[in-house]
């Protein structure tokens, strides 16, 4: 609200209407100003058969004030009111104006399968065709008997991967959310080959630790051989000791 | 009014899960799978029917042809809707800019008028009566 409110913000706080004006659209030239006496010679002032339509009629013989209209009433709605409050559609301004919608189809229709993203016009399916080139209606829709199913009794095994347009999805999540769709995705294959590299992974992480005792202990027998530096523990140290 | 659109949702729904199902038979077929596949088929065909249902309901629904070409071209249609009410304001701002310099100008105008033409001008307050505010 706060957004809509800001660009609208004089709406708050109107002018107070001026004094209104009924002049014409001033088309025709104006009429010469009668003279003082009145002759008989003298041009009548234009009456209500020369005013142009949506002059008001009373107004016509209204001294130099020829063509007036009615001023339209206030209560008309006009540009100078928020039209969308007028209609009730700040919610719905702020639902669309005031967040970030996101650009992808897909993301309007997350649900459906398949790869929705792509323009109509790649495999022809788009909505303009349907318009343009209407299918063929009037017939009911009649379920499919015995002799008819015997239409789709189909090869054995799998599609050709070209076909499977199915299993196309688009990516739903960058990597920015790596750690919640690994989370998402751990429970639902069951026997993934994640599981297997998790327990390696922790076998490795036992064995550690009896690497690293070995490791000292082939460290401490090597130092003890090298009279010359008993207290170094690096392994190129060793490697140097031992090539003396 | 929701209710109309939710009938209808509800059964493109179910249509677009029986089409997913079908394909997923179609994509691996085995023999033993032929009942399930006549089974979908006509599921499908009760579904189109169902939804054929509803057009009678939806026939007073327009539909803007502009928001068609957003889906045909992969993008999200609500972006029709925001770039539609964005439109609808700054349309209704520049139309109050107007108004209220049309205004300012009139008050004016009547304001110099009566300076050059004051007896005109009292005849014309006096035509327009209360409507006239004093300038």
């Amino acid at each position: 609200m706060e957004n809509f409110t800001a660009l609208f913000g004089a709406q708050a706080d109107p002018p107070p209407p001026p004094a209104t004006l009924g002049f014409g659209p001033g088309k025709p030239p104006p009429p010469p100003p009668p003279p003082p006496g009145g002759g008989p010679g003298a041009v009548p002032p234009p009456s209500a058969a020369t005013a142009p339509p949506g002059a008001d009629k009373s107004a016509a013989g209204c001294g130099p004030f020829y063509l007036m209209r009615e001023l339209p009433g206030n209560t008309e709605l006009t540009g100078s009111t928020n039209l969308i409050t007028h209609y009730n559609l700040e919610h719905a301004y702020n639902k669309f104006c005031g967040k970030k919608v996101k650009e992808k189809l897909s993301n309007f229709l997350p649900d459906l399968p398949g790869m929705i993203d792509l323009p109509g016009s790649h495999d022809n399916s788009s909505l303009r065709s349907l318009i343009e080139k209407p299918p063929i209606l009037g017939g009911s829709f009649n379920p499919i008997t015995g002799t008819m199913l015997a239409g789709f009794r189909l090869h054995t095994g799998p599609l050709p991967e070209q076909c499977r347009l199915m299993h196309i999805q688009p990516p739903k999540k960058k990597n920015k959310h790596k750690h919640k769709q690994s989370r998402t995705q751990d429970p639902v294959p069951p026997e993934t080959p994640s599981d297997s590299d998790h327990k390696k992974k922790k076998k490795k992480k036992e064995e550690d630790p009896e690497r690293k005792r070995k490791k000292k202990e082939k460290k401490k027998k090597k130092n003890r051989h090298s009279p010359d530096h008993p207290s170094m523990g690096s392994s190129q140290a060793s490697s140097s000791s031992s090539l003396r | 009014m929701a209710e109309k659109f939710d009938h209808l949702e509800e059964h493109l729904e179910k249509f677009v899960e029986n089409i997913r199902q079908l394909g997923i038979i179609v994509s691996d077929f085995q023999p033993s799978s032929q009942a399930g596949l006549n089974q979908k088929l006509n599921f499908i065909v009760t579904g189109l029917q169902d939804i054929d249902k509803c057009r009678q309901q939806l026939h007073d629904i327009m539909v803007p042809l502009e928001v068609f070409e957003y889906i045909d071209q992969g993008r999200n249609p609500q972006l029709y809707t925001k770039e539609c009410l964005e439109r609808a304001l700054a349309k209704n701002e520049q139309v109050k800019g107007k108004i209220d310099t049309m205004k300012k100008f009139k008050s004016l105008l009547i304001q110099e008028l009566s300076k050059v033409f004051p007896e005109d001008m009292a005849k014309y307050r006096s035509i327009r009566g209360e409507e006239q505010s004093p300038s």
